[in-house]
């Protein structure tokens, strides 16, 4: 489990990555598409609203100055201003006199400042020479100083632009008339600084730029855009870029050499809409991945933990080896359920196969063990009756019932080697030379031969390999002493020298049952070992019986009548009721 | 810069509204001294419209254009001295009429009295700036006048506070030589002291053309002005 999770990402994973993925892409895309095509739509549309300013501009400028020369008019029909001015011709000469005119035209100009707010109002007489001056601005249109303008000789008021100590104003000029006679100039003027390029922004809607001579001298921008404006030649409307930026520019009026031009920058524009769909789009996007988190945690509730339960069942199963109970419904979906299905079906099949073939091995060790057991018929139903006896001491010794499953095929098959033992040696009725015994000794290590290709019998290897060993390390084919020999060859050893004693030979009759316990008590630590030993003393004695082995098999073997009648002597001497009421022996041992 | 002029020529002859003809010099003694005649030329243009900033009524207001009157009436020729010469005190009366005062200059002799009656059914006032003579009249209704005493010699320039469109000039002379010129042109002073004296013709704009002339005793002496009244352009 823990290996797939850390290979392979979840489920849940793969589908959020996949709809992040293409949600990414997809607003990256609109993006991209939108801002391409908003730069070109925005040019489009600023310069449009460019000339709709430009004419709502000219339209507001037209009134503006209507209403300033007329102001202008009407600001110079002043009587006190006029026969001041007038009287100042005539006192010529006359330096008192002159300055209190002068004073008068002052008073009166500060008069009319202080109710139209215009920042410098100055009155020349006719040879431009300032009389008086009022406003904020006036220190730049002092008394004495002369205006370099030309009276328009049909007495009309103009609008244009006079530099005084290096600052530009755009004057509404106006002469002052008398009767017939022109008497005097009127100057209404306005400083052209950036509160009035800024004044002009608020009307035009876009920022301002007054350029005088190609010079700024005022604007509603920036330096830097100043700078830039006075870099290129301004033509009179189109798009020019300016500090990086794409602008569109218009000219929107032009007085003398003074020229105004609006100014919009289409990259600004463009920015604010682009950020603006952006923003849009971000909030697009957080809902989709939300709903893709939301729909990739319904996925994977309906996928993942089905699949997530399906392979836990599976872990479980394995983890016990139980393959018998079939998968609990999985549920979620058509295919999950069709897979669960499969498995269950697969599962079915397996253990019919394993079961089959677990019988057919079974029943092939079986034939080879009876095929053994019958070359000689003093060893008929030996192997048998080993694999029995050691069970019933396994038992007793509380083994588990696997163990118990390999000692009885090891039993069953302990004296296989013995198939590579010529009859003459094996079936000699006499007493073996010292050559025979050591060819009957070969048969552990022939057998453990035999089998050593058949991993299936790995666990039996030992049982056949070493059934011959003694405790005290005398027996073969290795020597191995106590500890060293695996308790399952102990107990085949136990049991075949039991039934050997027990089975008459050729060269013997049986002998009983106490006689073969006492031998085995008497024989206890060097040849056998005591646990072992003193389980089977343990047994029932229906259980050690020879005959009782043999019946309890069901096999129709020719018993003689005295082994069937025969009952267990305890050693010593024990009356056979005891031995008949199949009292767990009690044996002492011998002397 | 140059002075603008704009006169205006009449040619129609109508009935003169003023109720007195621009004083002619009078003098105060008969017996001595000889005739100053001489003629003045003064150019007169074509009037001109002044213009306005739209759609709206001209600027010139309440002017008669077809009233009689001719630059000639706002001259006046007088020996340029400050001699002081006992003469007859004089009563000129300037009426103002369509809002104007007429005649537009008048020449007095010092201790004069100028009446200033108002013809117009609107009022009207009568004020001055000039140092000779700093008065304001007040406001006066139609058919009323009120009138002011000029001492000092000098220009006298007068302007009505309510219609800044009127002015007249009283010229106040410490002595009786001075005359205003026909509408010929022609001039004549009489009773002028004999001697070597400068005469000077005057215009309010055009300024001053001064001669010098000899007078005899009981002679007659010719003079003749041109006052540069001609537009520069």
């Amino acid at each position: 489990m823990s290996e797939v999770t850390t290979r392979s990402p979840r489920l849940i994973v793969k589908v959020l990555c996949f709809a992040m993925g293409v949600i990414g892409c997809v607003i990256v895309g609109v993006f991209t598409l939108f801002s391409w095509q908003t730069n070109a739509r925005l040019t489009q549309s600023v310069v449009e609203n460019m000339e709709a300013s430009q004419l709502r501009f000219a339209s507001i400028e037209a009134r503006r100055r209507r209403e300033n020369m007329l102001q202008a008019i009407a600001l110079a029909e002043n009587p006190t201003l006029k026969a001041a001015v007038d009287t100042h011709y005539s006192e010529r000469g006359n330096e008192q006199a002159l300055g209190q005119l002068r004073s008068t035209i002052e008073t009166e100009l500060a008069k009319l400042q202080q109710l139209m707010a215009i920042p410098a109002l100055s009155v020349t007489d006719v040879r431009g020479i300032v009389l008086a001056s009022a406003g904020p601005s006036k220190a730049d249109w002092p008394a004495g100083a002369r205006v370099s303008f030309r009276i328009q000789e049909d007495g009309a008021p103009v609008e244009t632009v006079i530099t005084r100590n290096g600052h530009p104003y755009v004057a509404t000029a106006v002469p002052l008339v008398l009767g017939r006679d022109v008497i005097g100039e009127f100057f209404l003027a306005s400083p052209l600084d950036d509160a009035y390029a800024v004044n002009l922004a608020g009307e035009a809607r876009a920022d301002i730029a007054i350029l005088l001579d190609g010079r700024v001298i005022a604007s509603s921008t920036s330096a830097a855009l100043q700078r830039a404006l006075e870099e290129v030649a301004l033509p009179l409307n189109g798009t020019i870029q300016l500090a990086g930026d794409e602008f569109v520019v218009q000219r929107l009026s032009s007085v003398d050499s003074v020229s105004v031009y609006a100014l919009d920058s289409v990259t600004s524009a463009a920015r604010a809409a682009t950020s603006e769909t952006g923003w849009v789009l971000l909030l697009a996007g957080a809902g989709a991945l939300l709903i893709a988190v939301a729909g990739s945690w319904w996925l994977a509730r309906t996928v993942a933990r089905p699949i997530d339960r399906l392979s836990n069942s599976l872990a479980r199963m394995a983890k016990a080896r139980d393959f018998d109970q079939p998968l609990p419904p999985i549920g979620g979906s058509r295919e999950l359920d069709t897979l669960k299905a499969t498995f269950n079906e697969l599962r079915t099949a397996v253990s019919l196969a394993e079961a089959e073939s677990e019988a057919a091995y079974l029943g092939v060790i079986g034939a080879l063990a009876t095929a053994l057991d019958a070359r000689d018929p003093y060893t008929a139903g030996h192997s048998q009756r080993v694999a029995d006896l050691s069970v019933s001491i396994g038992r007793q010794m509380r083994l588990s019932e696997t163990d118990l499953e390999t000692l009885r095929l090891g039993a069953l098959l302990h004296d296989i080697g013995k198939i590579g033992i010529s009859d003459a040696v094996l079936r000699k009725p006499s007493k073996l030379t010292p050559e025979e015994f050591e060819q009957i000794k070969l048969h552990p290590t022939l057998g453990a031969r035999i089998l050593k290709p058949l991993r299936f019998l790995d666990a039996q290897l030992a049982i056949v390999e070493l059934h011959h060993e003694r405790p005290d390390g005398r027996g073969y084919p290795h020597g191995l002493k106590g500890d060293e020999i695996p308790l399952f060859a102990r107990i085949v050893h136990v049991a075949d020298a039991f039934d050997a004693m027990t089975s008459a030979r050729a060269y013997r009759g049986a002998l009983p049952v106490s006689t073969a316990v006492a031998e085995l008590w008497r024989l206890i630590g060097a040849d056998f070992d005591p646990q072992v030993v003193q389980a089977l003393a343990a047994l029932p004695v229906a259980l050690t019986e020879p005959a009782a082995l043999e019946s309890r098999r069901g096999e129709t073997h020719d018993v003689s009548p005295e082994r069937a009648a025969r009952s267990l002597v305890p050693f010593p001497a024990r009356s056979t009721a005891v031995a008949a009421q199949s009292t767990p022996l009690t044996l002492r041992r011998a002397e | 810069m140059d002075f603008v002029r704009a006169w205006t020529g009449s040619i129609a002859a109508l009935a003169i509204l003023c109720s007195s003809a621009p004083y002619r010099a009078a003098p105060a003694r008969e017996s001595a001294g000889g005739t100053l005649t001489g003629r003045v030329h003064v150019v007169s243009h074509p009037a001109r419209r002044l213009a306005t900033a739209g759609a709206y009524p001209g600027r010139i207001v309440g002017i008669q254009a077809d009233r009689d009157s001719s630059e000639l009436d706002n001259v006046i020729v007088f020996i340029n001295s400050p001699m002081k010469v006992e003469s007859v005190v004089q009563r000129v009366t300037i009426r103002q009429t369509n809002e104007e005062f007429v005649p537009h200059v008048v020449a007095v002799t010092a201790g004069s009295t100028v009446d200033f009656p108002n013809d117009d059914l609107i009022f009207h006032n009568v004020f001055s700036l000039s140092r000779a003579a700093t008065f304001d009249l007040g406001r006066y209704p139609r058919n009323t006048s009120k009138s002011r005493t000029f001492t000092k010699p000098g220009v006298v320039k007068v302007f009505c506070h309510l219609h800044s469109h009127m002015s007249a000039i009283v010229r106040v002379f410490s002595h009786p030589y001075f005359a205003t010129p026909d509408r010929n042109g022609r001039f004549t002073i009489q009773g002028v002291p004999a001697g070597r004296h400068e005469v000077t013709a005057w215009h309010e704009r055009a300024g001053e053309v001064t001669h010098t002339a000899t007078i005899d005793e009981g002679g007659s002496t010719e003079l003749s002005y041109s006052l540069p009244l001609t537009d520069p352009e």
